[in-house]
């Protein structure tokens, strides 16, 4: 079954600060609508002065990611934080390839003696049809 | 006059800095921004699942951080009244747990796989609750945040005891067709990509093999070399076949005469209690109602 992989979010911004607004903004309204429809994950919201506004993602492997939040506007928060919750918590690096399978092969793979009669087979003579 | 401020000392940043890093690792709810009540409801909705919040909190109680608790508490010198805590254990709840959880995947691998004899069933069945399983499924849970006890980090036993009793809450609140599909969606996905004799150690393959044949009244298997490549070299492959009755069970390649033996003995097992690699993958699907009512009806 689906288990989202986002554990929790904290906004950590200031009260006064000029870009904090939106975080401000976003709190006061769409908080908790995005609360709402999201019941897996956990949201702090804590003040904290003298800093720039970020967000800090907890994801279920352990991996915390921070993101900062200044200057943008309420609107954008939320797209961020929804993507933030689609994703896992895996490292984002250069995927190597695209594809994976669990089973590689159906039929069994190859190998150089897949297509050799065995030596147990006899071959003789052909014999005359009768 | 007066300018800007007086800064603080310039190096006062680069030293919080490395006290930060080289501060020891906390527990998650020792560190700041943490709800406990909040988490445990997160952690709910986040299974799909409906516990009774109560259940659930006594299942992350081990009884190790009752006992520290207590010794802790004793040593302040708090009032001996005030000293028992009114918290229960997880003892109760892992056992159901665990009990159920066997249950339900011998239940399981009775039904998927009927060939395969009691011993295997049952090697399955502990490789699926044994330790390593259990506490690394709890580990990606975020269990270890929420489960209660001494030590930090959680020693996999306590995690595997917590898991389990989370899995005993369930079977209390939502009943036991859910903790079932609870089971399976967690644990048996696990065995993918696992090959049998990876979980189950057979000694003696060959032995099992004529055990096996002789039940099913067929003749004992003739060894026979079908393929060999490079003799006399370092790296010989041999690939033995087993006839019965003069038609091919099974064939598997080996680097010597023995080797080779044993591994199609080993191919010939799985092919009989149905655990080739290509068999059919397990079905997740949802019950259909009518089923239980089925079993309920056959039952009575």
């Amino acid at each position: 079954r689906y288990v989202r992989q986002l554990q929790r979010l904290q906004f950590l911004f200031s009260p006064t600060a000029a870009d904090a607004r939106g975080a401000r903004q976003f709190v006061e309204e769409a908080a908790q609508d995005f609360a709402r429809q999201h019941p897996d994950v956990v949201l702090y919201v804590s003040p904290r002065s003298g800093t720039a506004p970020l967000v800090r993602a907890e994801y279920l492997n352990g991996t915390v990611r921070e993101e900062l939040i200044a200057s943008k506007t309420s609107e954008e928060i939320v797209q961020l934080i929804t993507k933030l919750a689609n994703q896992s918590g895996l490292d984002i690096i250069r995927i190597r390839k695209p594809f994976h399978t669990d089973n590689p092969s159906v039929q069994g793979q190859w190998h150089p003696l897949t297509n050799k009669p065995s030596i147990l087979t006899v071959q003789g003579p052909r014999l005359q049809p009768q | 006059g007066s300018g800007p401020p007086p800064e603080k000392k310039r190096w006062l940043r680069a030293y919080l800095e490395m006290q930060r890093l080289q501060a020891p690792p906390q527990r998650r709810s020792e560190q700041p921004n943490w709800d406990y009540h909040a988490e445990i409801q997160a952690f709910s909705h986040r299974l799909q699942e409906n516990f009774s919040l109560d259940l659930l909190k006594t299942a992350f109680v081990n009884s190790c951080y009752i006992e520290s608790e207590e010794a802790r508490r004793r040593e302040l010198g708090v009032d001996k009244d005030a000293v028992a805590l009114s918290l229960q254990d997880n003892t109760g709840l892992a056992e159901q747990g665990l009990r159920f959880a066997r249950a339900y995947l011998t239940r399981c691998f009775e039904g998927a796989y009927p060939n395969l004899p009691a011993r295997g069933v049952e090697a399955l069945v502990n490789f699926l609750t044994g330790q390593e399983l259990v506490s690394f499924v709890a580990q990606n849970l975020s269990i270890q945040d929420l489960a209660l006890c001494r030590d930090f980090p959680a020693p996999p036993q306590v995690l595997q005891r917590t898991f389990l009793a989370v899995i005993g809450a369930l079977l209390e609140s939502s009943g036991s067709e859910r903790t079932g599909i609870f089971v399976r969606d967690f644990l048996i996905p696990q065995l993918i990509g696992k090959d049998l004799f990876e979980i189950w150690e057979v000694v003696n393959p060959m032995g099992l093999l004529v055990e096996e044949l002789t039940k099913r009244n067929m003749s004992a298997p003739e060894p026979r070399i079908t393929r060999q490549l490079g003799v006399s070299t370092v790296l010989p492959v041999y690939f033995v076949g087993l006839y019965c009755d003069k038609k091919i069970l099974a064939e598997g390649p080996g680097e010597t005469l023995l080797a080779a033996e044993e591994e199609a003995a080993r191919v010939a097992l799985r092919k009989l209690y149905g655990y080739t690699e290509n068999r059919r993958p397990w079905d997740y699907s949802k019950p259909k109602q009518g089923l239980a009512a089925q079993k309920a009806i056959s039952s009575n």
